[in-house]
């Protein structure tokens, strides 16, 4: 994904290993003295084959194959799987089920963006907001492991619905847990906004124009403080949102001060809509019956996770097995307008422009695709040719 | 005989003098990080880490990189630290006087206090290591920015006292109160000791997420422990200069504690209250706001001195 070729003198490398990036990707950076005149990334550190691994497995094995893809928004891909499933299918989970994964999804978001304030902050060597973010993030931990039994892959999809039920006593801790993180979404607002020193560090800091980021296809959050209407939620709502429609959280600056201001004004709106849901989750069933076998076809699923757009795409053979599964997640979307963003700006700035966009590194990892398979050079394999590669090589370095 | 015993009495007493600072500058260390620790929510370190990580990295193999005048990269820690170890000979640390004292001091003390950050840069700047190189430029910028205010600082309670020996202007500040009659001076220093010692919010030289390590990027074992053992000795001193001419001195050890210890926890909730600056802000902050304060006071006090008092 290289923008323009690198060719001056002084290149400031971040990562492959870098205590600021939390997983593996690589960025270069030309500065002149401070000033940032050129940059350039590469990712596919962590391909991890989960696309490929899914055409060996069924269904059911798949949906916890793709809740793998994200530690931290990963009910979200559960979530899309299930419902491009369900899609090919032709079934629809009850209503019961759809209220209570927009639930998960919007207790998903709260972590999420409670995680990405503090990781921000210690990037603006803001520990101390770092520290106090990570803590009240605990709560909302506490609450997805108390209805899921787990803090981190919930694994509340089945195919066809979910797999727990919420009562009216999780329902209150819920409550009573939401009007804490309320009360400090609160607070961070008014330090994001107010505190001087931080907001020499965030506004006006990787400024992006609301048509550079229709341009560059910017998604989620990154492109909502810039001002693009974009959100699934409500342009083409999926499982209860149209019972539960959002109200978007749009930012016209588009810095990352905007940035910060957009995510926590949408935690506020999360803590709505958890409310509303749970005062009136409707009655019912929690799974419906999903054949094991799907038919042939093709089916494609839009949600929107944290960090943005999230597309799935499943065709099936009329086996139990998808014949292809293609993932699309947001931050592949929004790592140009962090190369276009950067330039101009200091050194210092760069992690605060590359976290703005919340990036998610592994989740985006993918093979590339050689358009032209017929053309047959040395860089070109066949699956045989490489297994017998493979084997070869192992041999080789045996000896 | 006599002679010799005085001599073997003098050494003896040098290193005695330097395991002690030594242990005090890994306690003050360690009460700076359990308190901010403390600020932000956090547990923080047990009482022996600093003086442990000291212990490890010294038991660890030092890793030369390529590209280095090696006899600079070795003996640049060393300078540092032993620049930081002189200049606490002429500050009364724990309450007992100075071990060597002249006219002028005060000056070559601050400058000794400099050499570590100097030596720094300059191992930031003998590396090939790019960030290490970032790090240096920024760790010699960040220099030029506070050092100026912080002498004109030190230099406030110095012309009430009339001289510029650490000594005399600790006893004459010893009934005085400083902090009361020129706050801003105090401020200054304090800002400027947290400026000197690259502690959050002016980190910049060392922010990790930019530049990993900044100057020590490639220093591992003894060379790393010296630097950071340089870094304790000089937050002692530090405190100390400051206790001394603008808290009402440290006659005792007891007082030395309690006034050091003091404004310890002043520059904890300093660190933990500010993000972090860029190198831009950093020297702006210093040049448009810290000097010029320190400089108006400084010509009150002038004036003060030459038609009232």
């Amino acid at each position: 994904m290289a923008t323009s070729k690198v060719s001056e003198t002084f290149v400031v490398p971040i990562g492959p290993q870098h205590p600021a990036l939390k997983e593996p990707g690589h960025f270069e950076f030309t500065v002149d003295g401070e000033i940032v005149t050129n940059a350039y990334v590469r990712l596919g550190y962590a391909h991890r084959g989960i696309e490929k691994g899914a055409e060996g497995r069924n269904y059911i094995q798949s949906l916890y194959l793709t809740e793998r893809i994200c530690g931290i928004c990963s009910h979200i891909h559960a979530t899309a799987f299930a419902l491009t499933v369900e899609k090919l299918a032709g079934v629809e989970a009850p209503p019961r089920a759809q209220a209570i994964r927009v639930l998960v999804a919007e207790l998903e978001r709260i972590h999420s963006h409670f995680l990405w304030l503090g990781v921000a902050a210690h990037e603006s060597g803001f520990d101390t907001l770092f520290m106090y973010s990570w803590r009240d993030r605990e709560t909302v931990m506490d609450i997805l492991e108390s209805l899921t039994g787990n803090r981190v892959n919930y694994s509340a999809n089945v195919l066809g619905g979910v797999k727990f039920n919420v009562d009216n006593e999780q329902a209150d801790a819920i409550r009573k847990g939401l009007e804490f993180l309320e009360k400090r979404a609160h607070h961070y607002l008014d330090v994001v906004i107010n505190e001087a020193m931080f907001l020499q560090r965030t506004r006006g800091i990787g400024t992006m124009t609301r048509n550079q980021a229709e341009v560059m296809g910017a998604v989620g959050p990154t492109a909502r403080a810039s001002n693009v209407p974009r959100d699934v939620r409500v342009e083409a709502p999926y499982a209860a949102y149209k019972e539960y429609p959002i109200n978007m959280v749009l930012d016209t600056r588009g810095d990352v001060e905007a940035r910060f201001v957009v995510r926590i004004k949408e935690l506020f709106e999360c803590c709505r809509i958890i409310r509303q849901i749970l005062d009136t989750l409707p009655p019912g069933e929690l799974t419906t019956r999903v054949p094991r076998k799907l038919p042939e076809g093709e089916a494609v699923m839009r949600v929107e996770a944290p960090r943005g757009e999230l597309f799935y795409f499943i065709r099936g053979n009329g086996s139990d097995k998808p014949d292809r599964l293609k993932v699309r997640t947001p931050s592949i979307n929004n790592f140009t307008t962090v190369i276009k963003t950067a330039v101009g700006h200091q050194l210092a700035d760069i992690p605060m422009i590359l976290s703005g966009i919340d990036p998610c590194f592994s989740c985006n990892d993918r093979m590339v695709h050689i358009q032209n398979i017929h053309k047959h050079d040395e860089n070109w394999m066949t699956w045989e040719e490489l297994r017998r590669y493979g084997i070869e090589y192992y041999r080789r370095i045996r000896k | 005989m006599n002679i010799t015993m005085t001599i073997i009495l003098t050494i003896l007493g040098l290193i005695l003098f330097t395991a002690a600072l030594f242990l005090l500058g890994l306690a003050y260390e360690w009460v700076n990080r359990k308190l901010l620790a403390l600020l932000q929510n956090r547990v923080g370190p047990r009482w022996f880490q600093p003086l442990a990580d000291i212990i490890k990295l010294l038991a660890k193999e030092e890793i030369v990189p390529k590209g280095v005048d090696s006899r600079l990269f070795i003996g640049l820690p060393i300078f540092a630290l032993a620049g930081g170890l002189t200049a606490a000979l002429y500050v009364p640390i724990a309450g007992i006087a100075p071990a060597f004292s002249f006219p002028g001091d005060l000056i070559v003390t601050i400058y000794l206090l400099s050499l570590l950050t100097m030596c720094m840069g300059l191992a930031g700047a003998n590396t090939m290591d790019r960030f290490s190189l970032v790090g240096a430029t920024r760790t010699l910028t960040q220099l030029f920015s506070y050092e100026a205010p912080f002498m004109l600082a030190m230099l406030g309670p110095a012309i009430v006292a009339k001289s510029w020996q650490i000594s005399v202007v600790a006893d004459y500040a010893a009934s005085r109160w400083f902090i009361l009659t020129q706050p801003i001076g105090f401020l200054v220093a304090l800002i400027g000791l947290m400026g000197k010692l690259e502690l959050p919010p002016f980190d910049a030289p060392e922010a990790h997420t930019e530049i990993v390590a900044g100057a020590l990027t490639e220093y591992s074992g003894r060379g790393l422990a010296l630097f950071r053992l340089g870094k304790d000795v000089e937050l002692v001193i530090g405190l100390t200069l400051v206790a001394a001419f603008y808290l009402g001195g440290v006659a005792n050890p007891l007082w030395f504690l309690v006034k050091t210890l003091a404004l310890l926890l002043v520059l904890a909730g300093l660190q933990s209250l500010f993000a972090r600056l860029r190198i831009d802000q950093t020297v702006g902050l210093w040049w448009r706001f810290g000097t010029l304060l320190v400089l108006v006071q400084l010509l009150v006090t002038f004036l003060l001195q030459r038609f009232i008092l």
